[in-house]
């Protein structure tokens, strides 16, 4: 019974801890960053700070497209990151399976989306991973600024997505539960390693993107 | 208080370099270099890259988010957890000397400060403000470039970059008052205006002084120059010494408290508008009491009250709008100077549709005085030619002497025949068709 000894042990404790370092982490690296305070700023503002912080959070993920040349250039950033963090946050939390499991953690219910919803979700992110990680082997700023954890990022979640598919669709039978088993345990590494890497800048948007918002309100610009 | 251009680097430099960095972290700081996903997005935003890209070369050193990175690395290993264990293994940062000449490149040659680079950035990363902090830490380890070093240790020692001390400025301006036939008071007490031209417009643009004179005449307000308050550019912001900042700031303090004025306007300056808008208010919070308006939003203001009326448009031909960065995008003032050209111009066409996405002249943040970067500085022309050649017109409208010193320079440098006019002067002249 290993297969099913493991498959308790990659959804139960392993999975809740890697959760415990998850939010303890990221937490931690937060209110660092918080912690470091700033200085006062005595120039009155030409414009309200405050809104245009929110209003930047909220909108600017739909805004790269009014740099038309930059876009047009980097489609494949800007589409495939689209797409990619669409379907990665789709996945990890409306997929029937995942619904489940998470309603089982927190005790809410999540909403569930339809299967073929999270077949395009589940290939339009694998697709798109792809896409950017050989963009970025390719491009050569991009060689110079990539580093080995985004490889590493970027393989670990391929496989998660690559297993996730495997498990449900592709392969089924026998193998299900290794499978399964597998796709949860590298699941749980991505969890674990989260904190610990660059794929933590969803809390620093939150804070890197309402400067830019508060600046820009100080400077009275609207962009 | 001298700004240094030391040759010879070595570990004390380093040290200081080091030091300095680490001490500018604050939240604002460790949110952009944590932030940074290191997507490349940036690069196409920078006029610098895309130069080099549009002549057929990639440097992709030139990434603005790679201009940051020895500052990450500094952050990193002292304030993160990872960080200080990697240090504590001897696997930390370890900064050559020649790194710093490396680094010098990235920070003065290479970035105007411009902004462009924070409005494209999916994480909303001003590098901008990383590049600065870069710029102040070889400041502080004596390695500003030769020219800059020159022309700030100049603004120190004779009030001016260009040398220009309080002789040589009231000669000008009798000059300029004779030869333009203008009025300009001086030292006038109590005066409600104070106006600080630029030595780059006083020396080399001096109609844009007089037609800035006109303007206020006409508008009816009780101005005055000052002979203590005579200079407006900051070149304690270029080489990012906070000791020359301050000192060329409380000239102006002093110069305004002097004639007891209420507002302090600021000429067609970038750096000027920006030292004495949002930077003065935290060097002097107590006595810094003063609106600062720059003569762009002071016209915009008069027109709007119908306290200056425009008769006619003046500019005949197709005309764009080049932007200055640090009155614009970084001031705020972008929707005036297209306003006021909507009634100067009988063709204006814009060569951007959001204004904040217009591109940098190239010579801004004190890459214009600085010889060694003349490459760069032309590479990014031909980003900003891209531009002016979208709307097909020859005549470009600025309203920043340094922009139209750099844009003027680089397009005899590569054999353009762009005509660069000052908003100022246009005003002054469909003023004076009034009369
Ligand atoms: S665009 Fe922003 S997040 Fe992307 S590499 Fe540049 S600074 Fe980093
Ligand atoms: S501020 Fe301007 S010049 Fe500097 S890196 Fe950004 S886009 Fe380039």
């Amino acid at each position: 019974m290993t297969d099913v000894a493991f498959y308790d042990f990659v959804r139960g404790p392993l999975l809740r801890f890697a959760l415990f370092v998850f939010f303890l982490g990221i937490a931690y690296r937060f209110f660092r960053v918080l912690f470091l305070g700033l200085p006062p700023d005595y120039a009155k503002p030409k414009g309200n700070p405050y809104l245009m912080a929110v209003k930047k959070i909220v909108i600017k993920p739909t805004m790269g497209w009014t740099f038309n040349e930059i876009f047009s250039r980097r489609a494949i950033n800007f589409i495939g990151g689209f797409l990619f963090h669409l379907g990665f946050i789709g996945l990890t939390f409306f997929v029937p399976a995942h619904a489940l499991l998470w309603k089982e953690i927190t005790g809410i219910p999540f909403p569930v989306l339809p299967n073929i919803v999270s077949d395009i979700l589940a290939y339009a992110a694998l697709g798109s991973l792809i896409a950017l990680t050989m963009h970025r082997a390719l491009n050569p700023v991009l060689k110079l600024l990539t580093g080995k954890d985004e490889y590493f990022a970027n393989f670990l979640i391929a496989m998660i997505l690559f297993t996730g598919l495997l498990a449900t669709r592709w392969a089924g039978g026998g193998s299900y539960i290794w499978l399964l088993s597998l796709h949860m345990f590298l699941a749980d590494l991505l969890i674990l390693y989260i904190p610990f890497s660059r794929l933590s800048h969803f809390v620093y948007y939150f804070l890197s993107v309402g400067f830019m918002g508060w600046n820009a309100g100080k400077r009275g610009v609207s962009f | 208080m001298a700004v240094l251009s030391k040759e010879e680097i070595g570990q004390e430099e380093v040290e200081k370099f080091y030091q300095f960095c680490k001490k500018s972290i604050d939240m604002e700081v460790a949110s952009y270099l944590e932030a940074c996903v290191r997507c490349g997005i940036c690069a196409e935003a920078c006029l610098f890259y895309m130069g080099e890209n549009v002549s057929g070369r990639i440097d992709p050193t030139l990434t603005p988010a790679y201009k940051a990175d020895l500052l990450r690395e500094i952050y990193k290993e002292n304030y993160t957890l990872l960080g200080r264990l990697k240090k504590l293994f001897g696997f930390g940062v370890k900064i050559k000397p020649e790194e710093l000449k490396e680094q010098a490149r990235l920070a003065f040659y290479t970035c105007t400060n411009c902004d462009r680079c924070t409005k494209a950035c999916p994480m909303g990363i001003d590098t901008p403000r990383l590049v600065s902090i870069v710029r102040g830490a070889l400041t502080h380890a004596g390695l500003t470039p030769k020219d800059l070093a020159d022309a700030t240790n100049l603004s120190v020692e004779k009030g001016s970059p260009l040398g220009v001390d309080t002789q040589t400025f009231l000669q000008r301006l009798e000059f300029i008052s004779d030869e333009y036939e203008v009025n300009i008071p001086i030292d006038r007490k109590p005066s409600e205006y104070l106006y600080i031209p630029s030595s780059i417009e006083l020396m080399k643009f001096p109609s844009s002084v007089a037609s800035a004179a006109k303007v206020l005449n006409r508008a009816g307000v009780s101005w005055s120059m000052s002979t203590v308050a005579h200079e407006a550019t900051n070149f304690g912001l270029f080489a990012q010494s906070r000791e020359v900042t301050r000192e060329m700031l409380r000239r102006v303090l002093q110069g305004a408290k002097d004639l007891g004025v209420k507002y302090i306007i600021a000429p067609e300056c970038g750096h000027a508008y920006q030292s004495m808008r949002f930077i003065a208010p935290n060097v002097f919070p107590e006595e810094w009491d003063f609106e600062v308006l720059n003569i762009v939003e002071l016209i915009d203001r008069m027109l709007t009250e119908g306290r200056l009326r425009l008769k006619g448009k003046v500019l005949k031909e197709t005309a764009t709008l080049h932007d200055s960065c640090q009155i614009g995008r970084r001031g705020g003032v972008l929707r005036e100077p297209r306003r006021i050209l909507k009634e100067l111009a009988e063709d204006f066409r814009d060569s951007v549709l959001i204004p904040e996405h217009n591109i940098c002249c190239g010579g801004g943040g004190g890459v214009l005085v600085i010889g060694d970067a003349d490459y760069y500085r032309q590479k990014a022309f031909i980003s900003k030619m891209t531009l002016f050649d979208k709307t097909k017109a020859r005549t470009v409208v600025c309203y920043c002497a340094n922009c139209m010193l750099a844009l003027t320079k680089s397009s005899q440098e590569l054999k353009r025949d762009y005509r660069f006019v000052s908003m100022v002067e246009l005003v002054a002249e469909a003023l004076e068709e009034e009369t």
